[in-house]
């Protein structure tokens, strides 16, 4: 750690030559057929394979129910940062309060996320990557606007540059008052939003 | 370092700067803005004030002032500089030449108060997004309620 | 060819985006995209009055809130003219040492897990969360606290803050020696960060970088020494200083800036016992920023017109120097107030300590920067 070595100048004398790139004669992998997608679907295969066993009704109380209560218990939100709300977010899954006791994991891709918390004021220069991010999860999904920023602009609702309140752009479910509120507050938002999923009819 | 200490060593070279006091640092320098980069390379070189603290604009309506704020590691004292400029087309020599990290400071003071820097390497916007055709910190620019702003944007 | 690294990117903690042109694994140039959280700071304070920026100051930088807010109340006095009480300067010291504290530990929770070790994320939380019950317990915030006020602060320390800040100094005294075994004993932790992101001591200078980085250059440039503010003259520390210029130098920097800090802590923790007095300036009123007079204290409002003037003001904030300029043309809200922020400076020179590493060693680069978004866009 005290002197320095001499192979990172090495590195930075690395020409910029560009490689050329591998000609693609066929496609690396084979497509999914969207068919076999549908029939992955939780409900309607469900629903098709105890179609014989069960009535109409006893279909709606049991194969929904049993998706929603699985989906409740392992919420992943997006690991996203915006501003000071997310130091909160991140105390939250610290040593003290330890959200992923309900399941809930943070995870990087949005493809793997089924739960986008708007932590942080929200500028018009990032609502497009906010949307684009919204978009590339898959459904079903839910928004938690954590914040008075996300909520409504907060202190920075007259600014030129902030959009005022994330539900302009995504539709919440659940909105968390606060500035920035407190991980107990995420944590019951949180639970509000299990609740809303346990009452989910279709 | 006083002010006066600072005027006595800049007289000679530089006549048409003014030296007052500014309490908790060295002095203030008013100077012209067309001897920006001779002066700045005195004040780095000759003075010892070897490091760029900020570079900030300010609208005054009719003209623009641009200041400066150096730090000296020997004097441990801040000095600053300011000049002004007309309103009309704001523009000015780019400081990056003598301290390489004004090039942010411009930019930055490019998109919110609307100078142009000559001769800058790169003065794209910094902090509103690409294609925003106001320079917020200007007086004539007000904030709206959301609202209003909303439909502003849109318009854009 | 050019990737994206942000805005939504474990690497980036924060709002920002860094554009990085990559042959291989090789990074051959980078460019800083900033203003994904600018939310106009500068434009709102001057709508408002001088202590209702202060709530802005505290978001303005989430991580070192009362560093912020201490930095435009300072500016704000110099350019109003008002001498605060000593027992308010040394609550303000004792303030921004505990955020220093805070936001040093947020920083090694995050960096540490960059490397790849967990556990000292969930360490650094659950330290940082002590601190902030200090900071709970006379503030009432967490994060948040506008705390202090244009000529003093808002309220007194509690009865009993001082034992309990005690024993906290002394758990965290005991817990950095562990930390300290966690990452300097670790082989990962050194062939992670040695001798990555140097950037020497001339090219700090011409690049205008402070802080931390300037330090683990061996340059011993710290304002609370050089300039001494609030009642940093008065206490006996010394500033922490690596020569490696590398990634491990600024964790060098930092852990023994945290040990800095509990030893200003302790000698201003006695103070604070040892001497009673007011908090508040006596001809500042305290609702000077309120937007009417309280009910039935109309005497009480003080004068609209506010003496013309510019204030200064430098502290050295968790991550470097940070410089506040305010303007006052006498009417009730300032004419323009400039913030300069540290990070603001480190990430423009971004160019200088990415371009020849791996794309895989930028996380621990840029961690070690320590990157709060919210002081840079403003």
């Amino acid at each position: 750690m005290g002197s320095v070595s001499a192979a990172p100048t090495a590195l930075r004398a690395a020409t910029n030559a560009e490689m050329p790139l591998p000609m693609i004669t066929e496609p690396a992998v084979s497509f999914v057929e969207i068919e076999t997608l549908r029939a992955r679907e939780f409900v309607p295969a469900a629903k098709e394979a105890l179609g014989s066993m069960l009535s109409e009704q006893a279909q709606g109380k049991l194969i929904r129910p049993m998706f929603n209560w699985a989906g409740r218990n392992s919420l992943f939100p997006l690991h996203w940062g915006l501003a000071c709300c997310a130091i909160e977010f991140a105390a939250a899954f610290g040593a003290r309060w330890d959200a992923e006791r309900f399941g809930v994991v943070p995870r990087s891709s949005p493809r793997q996320c089924d739960l986008l918390i708007v932590n942080g004021t929200v500028t018009w220069k990032v609502a497009h990557k906010l949307i684009a991010l919204y978009e590339q999860m898959p459904e079903p999904k839910w928004v938690i606007a954590m914040g008075n920023c996300a909520t409504g602009g907060g202190p920075f609702r007259t600014a030129y540059s902030v959009v005022p309140g994330v539900d302009k752009l995504v539709p919440v479910d659940v909105y968390i008052a606060g500035c920035p509120p407190r991980p107990e507050a995420l944590l019951d938002g949180i639970l509000r939003l299990e609740q809303l999923i346990k009452e989910r009819k279709e | 370092m006083e002010a006066e200490e600072v005027g006595a060593r800049l007289r000679e070279r530089f006549p048409d700067v003014v030296v007052e006091p500014f309490p908790g640092t060295a002095g203030r320098i008013r100077f012209p803005a067309a001897r920006l980069i001779e002066l700045l390379t005195e004040v780095r070189d000759g003075l010892g004030f070897d490091h760029l603290g900020q570079v900030g604009a300010i609208d005054w309506v009719e003209e623009r002032e641009l200041f400066y704020t150096v730090w000296s590691d020997r004097a441990k004292q801040y000095l600053f500089l300011s000049t002004r400029i007309p309103a009309g087309e704001p523009h000015l020599e780019s400081l990056t030449p003598v301290f390489p990290s004004a090039n942010w400071h411009e930019r930055e003071a490019c998109e919110l108060v609307g100078i142009t820097f000559d001769h800058h390497p790169d003065l794209r916007p910094l902090l509103t997004p690409t294609g925003y055709q106001f320079h917020p910190l200007l007086r004539s620019f007000r904030l709206h309620e959301p609202e209003e702003l909303e439909v502003k944007v849109r318009d854009v | 060819m050019w990737i994206n690294m942000g805005p939504q990117h474990p690497m980036t903690h924060g709002l920002w985006n860094l554009r990085v042109k990559i042959d291989g694994e090789l990074v051959l140039d980078v460019d800083p995209e900033m203003g994904y959280l600018h939310r106009g700071i500068e434009k709102i304070s001057e709508d408002r009055h001088y202590n209702e920026i202060i709530t802005l100051m505290d978001r303005t930088c989430y991580v070192a809130g009362m560093a912020w807010e201490h930095l435009f109340i300072q500016a704000a006095e110099h350019a109003l003219h008002i001498q605060v009480p000593e027992r308010a300067q040394w609550i303000r010291t004792m303030s921004e040492e505990f955020q220093r504290v805070a936001s040093h530990l947020m920083w090694y929770a995050a960096f540490v897990q960059d490397i790849g070790l967990m556990s000292p994320f969930l360490y650094g939380m659950r330290d940082r969360d002590l601190v902030l019950d200090l900071f709970q317990s006379y503030t009432g915030g967490r994060l948040t606290y506008e705390y202090m006020r244009v000529g003093g602060v808002r309220n007194d320390l509690p009865p009993g803050f001082t034992d309990q800040a005690r024993k906290v100094c002394d758990w965290l005294s005991d817990r950095f020696v562990e930390y300290d075994r966690l990452c300097l004993g670790s082989d990962i932790f050194h062939r992670r960060c040695d001798n990555l992101g140097v950037l020497k001591a001339s090219e700090c200078i011409r690049y205008g970088i402070t802080g931390p980085m300037l330090r683990s250059a061996g340059v011993a440039r710290d304002l609370r020494k050089d300039r001494p503010y609030a009642a940093y003259g008065q206490v006996d520390f010394e500033v922490a200083v690596a020569d490696g210029a590398d990634v491990t130098g600024r964790y060098l920097v930092r852990m023994e800036e945290l040990r800095q800090s509990l030893r200003i802590l302790r000698q201003t923790l006695d103070w604070l016992d040892r001497n009673a007095g007011p908090v508040m300036a006596e001809n500042v009123p305290r609702w000077m920023g309120a937007p009417y007079a309280p009910v039935g204290r109309e005497g009480y409002l003080l004068k609209r017109e506010y003496p013309k003037g510019v204030g200064f003001s430098a502290i050295e904030e968790p991550h470097g120097e940070a410089l506040a300029y305010v303007v006052n043309e006498g009417g009730e809200h300032p004419y323009r107030v400039k913030l300069k922020s540290p990070v603001f400076v480190n990430i423009a020179a971004a160019r200088q300590y990415l371009v020849g590493y791996r794309v895989a060693d930028i996380p621990p680069i840029m961690g070690s920067v320590d990157v709060c978004v919210g002081e840079v866009d403003r």
